[in-house]
């Protein structure tokens, strides 16, 4: 065969040359002479007081002080640049909408109309209230029905319109209405009974019964039921009938916060630039940029490339690496979340757990035959250690909690005791009934690796197991969609659950939420009807005085413990990666970006 | 010719029908239609669930919600307040009458939404088919003429390499090589994801640079699998009774190439192109997941796991559409390749 291309191995150095020179030509990143800083700094807000108490005692809310007009022009917009990555998309910016994680927290940029916020440690602090409403100061009536707010009255939207009461009341029709599909209505339809606008920055809420979790449902970001704005959405309303498909939902161009929205592309990027007039002052950084990065291993790239400067849930098995790196710190936020072991209390002949399980002795033991420190140090690399109570990292939480400790010895003492004696081929025995337990979890890698462990613990101490798992979308099935364990198809079932966060309320232990052919999307999976419990948590959903419901919750926290109704593998904290050039970023588990006008970045 | 074109359309509009009626079904059995609403629990509950179901009017039977989403629900009355008596006329105007419906998790019209993504997937799936056939073409019929060469052995033995390359291994190995490690020790880099640097701003040299790693991870595994089968076409009409005709007539090596050996190995090729092309506008999941590339496959499948019907069938239906427009291109481009070919 002749040759037909003789100039052919020219042709393959060619392109191989294209392609160098591409990337060389590639745009630096990094902007190439950074615009000169302005000399006078917009002024410092006074920090946000140091000791709330958890009693909320009237706390000073944030004083701007008056910023000095700059006596040079502001950089060029676009130059100090956060990046913040997303492994999901927003579905959109209306929180009424949805309740996706991912789209609530970006409230507290453009849409920081929440009555209250909660700071890193998870402590409420007044933002839009002037404080926080107690019996002392007035704010809520002796019988705790009705809440008064009073609104700060220097906060106006973007256009130049104050916020005022009327912005919460329509908030609260919008929800209300039948013409709109919003994602949730609680608190609104159970427990309020009417909103009012007393005059432009007093707004008064009336309940039905005494409603505890008030400072984290009612026009809280925790929940996404803030002020909208009524001078923008009211007339959208009234010409299609409803605010489904208003623009606003999109782009909402009509903010208040520290960044107002500026754009979104869908399945790429939103920006966010500082807002010069908010009202604490303007951000030190200009831009919020947020990627949407959805592969995770994509993230972790971008994260180790520096191409993003903060990164949210970070898998634990990535942290040693990262910290490697030296360029970033890895942060565990508190948001509730702890990794626990349910008991199948039930006796009901459809639904019933093993028979050993009722004895709170028997579960006491099973605890104690497991090394939870040891696990949690091999699979989650030391990162976390096992919750005391339900409410850990909360202000509800018990300090005289004692943990559960690693002692197998006292633990076959415990069993035998109990009447569980081991029997020929080494598995516990009574009555003729083997104890072998069925444990479920989910099919998490981290989750197959724990049960591996507790399988072969327990067979020391003589318990037999049986693992079962199941899909995520399977296991959390209701006792209506025949939910493995919603019916109590298990024994002891793992997975990582939270209390309202950061409201302490919870109704998983109600006894009226016990799942049954009544009551199909009952949520007590563990089939737990304890009068005295039940009552404690029944008084705490009404006890709108903290303090005395702190109490009512430590109370409720000794019962647990004691009986041994629930224990925690591990705490499930939030992991968050930031950048050291940074400074200022402090995460809360409830609200995440509430400080994001404090942020700095260094060049 | 003609008719058979007229034929084929006519033919085209009850497959449509009888594809959007199976998609919907499955599409309606796919998983909890108000996930999205949900937060981190994952599940709408109680009362909300029961008032959403109202309102998205998923409580009708099956058949009726396929009716509204063909021709609307504004010539029927639906009950918005919740006392089972319906009373309101509806505002949906239905696919025939163009309107593709709202998107239950974003609100806006799906129309919206997809003209957003096309631009975005049209230009990386035709920037990669662009690619793939020209070095397809190119590593192909190069292997064949020299069969069994250096050549040729090297670039079979990477063909198989890249054919069987995951697709997540091969992108996610580009990011790192070309991405993490090259930037590390200073030398020039391609950026890891996304279709441009924020601080840069949307402009065509941003958007080119940010091309070149999915367009590599698209294109090397098609073109492995290509080349192969150019390849193969070429030996065999290479070895036929007319080119060794035509190569005794004396004519150029290059005209018994591209006149003669091309056009006729050419035609499976086309066959090949014909059905990618129908599939252009479905985007590449995986590879633009993995970049942050905001197309079309990446929709599908964002809005696919949060079940939102709207937005899957409008996907659906375009593909279709697509896909049998495609095939009666490749149809008639036959007719000009091949003049054996004759439709009635």
């Amino acid at each position: 065969m002749t040759r037909v291309f003789t100039k052919r191995p020219i042709v393959l150095v060619a392109l191989a040359a294209i392609l160098l020179i591409a990337a060389a030509c590639a745009p630096a990143t990094a902007p190439t002479a950074a615009p000169a800083q302005p000399t006078a700094a917009p002024a410092q807000p006074t920090a946000l007081p140091a000791q709330p108490t958890t009693a909320p005692a009237p706390t000073e809310a944030p004083q701007p002080t008056t910023a000095p007009a700059p006596t040079q022009a502001p950089s060029a917009s676009g130059n100090k640049v956060i990046s913040i990555s997303y492994t999901q998309e927003p579905n959109n910016l209306n929180p009424l909408y949805s309740n996706q994680w991912f789209m609530y927290n970006l409230q507290d940029f453009y849409l920081a109309t929440g009555l209250i916020t909660f700071n890193d440690k998870n402590e409420p602090l007044p933002w839009i209230a002037t404080e926080i409403p107690t019996v002392e100061n007035g704010g809520i009536t002796p019988d705790g029905k009705v809440i008064t707010f009073k609104l700060r009255d220097d906060v106006k939207w973007s256009d130049g319109e104050p916020l005022t009461a009327d912005d919460y009341v329509f908030t609260y029709q919008m929800i209300m209405s039948d013409k709109n599909t919003v994602a949730s209505r609680d608190p609104f339809d159970t427990a309020v009974e009417k909103v009012e606008a007393k005059d432009k920055n007093t707004l008064v809420v009336t309940f039905k019964e005494p409603f505890a979790p008030w400072m984290t449902k009612i026009f809280s970001h925790v929940n996404g039921t803030v002020a909208l704005p009524k001078h923008i959405l009211e007339p959208v309303f009234q010409k299609n009938g409803t605010i489904d498909n208003a623009d606003w939902n999109r782009a909402p161009t009509v903010g208040i916060g520290p960044f107002l929205f500026k754009e979104w592309e869908t399945g790429s990027h939103l920006t966010f630039e500082a807002n010069p007039n908010f009202w604490l002052g303007k951000p030190k950084v200009d831009q919020i940029f947020i990627r949407i990065v959805p592969d995770d291993s994509a993230q972790l790239a971008a994260i180790k490339a520096g191409d993003v400067d903060i990164g949210v849930f970070i898998s634990p098995s990535d942290v040693p690496d990262l910290e490697k790196l030296g360029t970033l710190d890895v942060a565990k936020v508190q948001s509730g979340y702890k990794e626990l072991w349910n008991f199948n209390l039930s006796t009901d002949e459809a639904t019933k757990g093993h028979p050993a399980l009722q004895d709170a002795n028997v579960r006491r033991a099973l605890v104690m035959a497991v090394d939870r420190d040891k696990i949690d140090q091999e699979l989650l690399y030391g990162l976390t250690k096992p919750a005391l109570t339900f409410w850990d990292g909360m202000p509800q939480a018990d300090p005289t909690i004692q943990p559960i400790k690693y002692d197998p010895e006292g633990a076959k003492k415990l069993l035998d005791d109990a009447g569980w004696k081991v029997g020929a081929d080494g598995i516990r025995e009574k009555d003729g009934v083997k104890l072998k337990l069925r444990y479920a979890t989910t099919t998490r890698e981290v989750r197959k690796n724990t049960q591996a462990i507790v399988q072969q613990q327990w067979k020391e101490v003589g318990v037999d197991t049986e693992l079962i798992n199941y899909p995520s979308d399977v296991f959390f099935n209701s006792y209506g969609d025949k939910g493995p364990i919603a019916t109590g198809q298990y024994d002891i079932a793992e997975w990582s659950d939270a209390p309202n966060f950061p409201d302490p309320d919870t109704s998983r232990w109600l006894c009226s939420e016990i799942p049954s052919d009544a009551n199909p999307p009952g949520g007590n999976w563990e089939f737990l009807c304890d009068k005295e419990l039940d009552a404690l948590f029944q008084k705490q959903a009404q006890t709108v005085d903290a303090n005395a419901r702190t109490e009512l919750f430590h109370q409720i926290q000794k019962i647990i413990a004691d009986k041994v109704y629930w224990v925690s593998i591990w705490d499930d904290p939030d992991l968050w990666t930031i950048s050291k050039k940074l400074s200022n970023v402090k995460f809360s588990g409830a609200t995440p970006f509430w400080n994001s006008y404090e942020w700095d970045k260094s060049q | 010719m003609g008719r058979y074109i007229i034929r084929r359309l006519l033919q085209a509009v009850p497959l449509l029908f009888v594809i959007s009626i199976i998609v919907f079904v499955l599409i309606m059995n796919m998983g909890d239609p108000l996930v999205s609403f949900a937060g981190r629990s994952g599940q709408v509950k109680g009362k909300d669930r029961e008032r959403l179901i109202r309102q998205l009017g998923l409580d009708q039977p099956i058949y009726v919600q396929y009716l509204v989403w063909l021709v609307g629900n504004d010539w029927m009355k639906i009950d918005v307040d919740g006392d089972g008596i319906p009373e309101t006329n509806g505002t949906r105007m239905g696919v025939l009458r163009g309107d593709l419906g709202t998107s239950v998790v974003t609100r806006q019209p799906v129309i919206q939404m997809i003209m957003e993504r096309l631009p975005n997937t049209l230009l990386l799936m035709v920037t990669a088919e662009v690619v793939i056939i020209a070095f397809a073409l190119f590593l192909g019929i190069t292997s064949a003429l020299r069969q069994y060469s250096w050549y040729d052995n090297i670039f079979t033995g990477l063909s198989f390499v890249g054919y069987s390359m995951p697709v997540p291994l091969l992108a996610l190995g580009l990011i790192y090589i070309f991405g993490v490690y090259l930037k590390r020790s200073g030398l020039p880099y391609f950026p890891t994801v996304g279709m441009f640097e924020p601080s840069a701003g949307k402009t065509w040299e941003q958007i080119l640079w940010h091309l070149v790693l999915p367009v590599a991870t698209l294109s090397i595994i098609s073109i492995a699998a290509y080349s192969r089968y150019i390849r193969s076409n070429m030996l065999e009409v290479i070895g036929q009774d007319y080119i060794r005709t035509a190569r005794a007539k004396g004519l150029m090596n290059r005209t018994i190439l591209f006149k003669h050996a091309l056009k006729n190995a050419a035609l499976p090729i086309v066959t090949l192109i014909g059905l990618d092309l129908g599939f252009l506008m479905a985007g590449a999941l995986v590879t633009e997941t993995i970049f942050s590339w905001p197309g079309m496959g990446r929709l599908f499948y964002d809005h696919a796991v949060k079940s939102d019907l709207p937005v899957l069938m409008g996907i659906l239906m375009l593909i279709s559409v697509s896909v049998v427009f495609f095939q009666l291109l490749t149809d008639i481009t036959y007719t000009f390749l091949d003049p054996r070919i004759r439709y009635q």
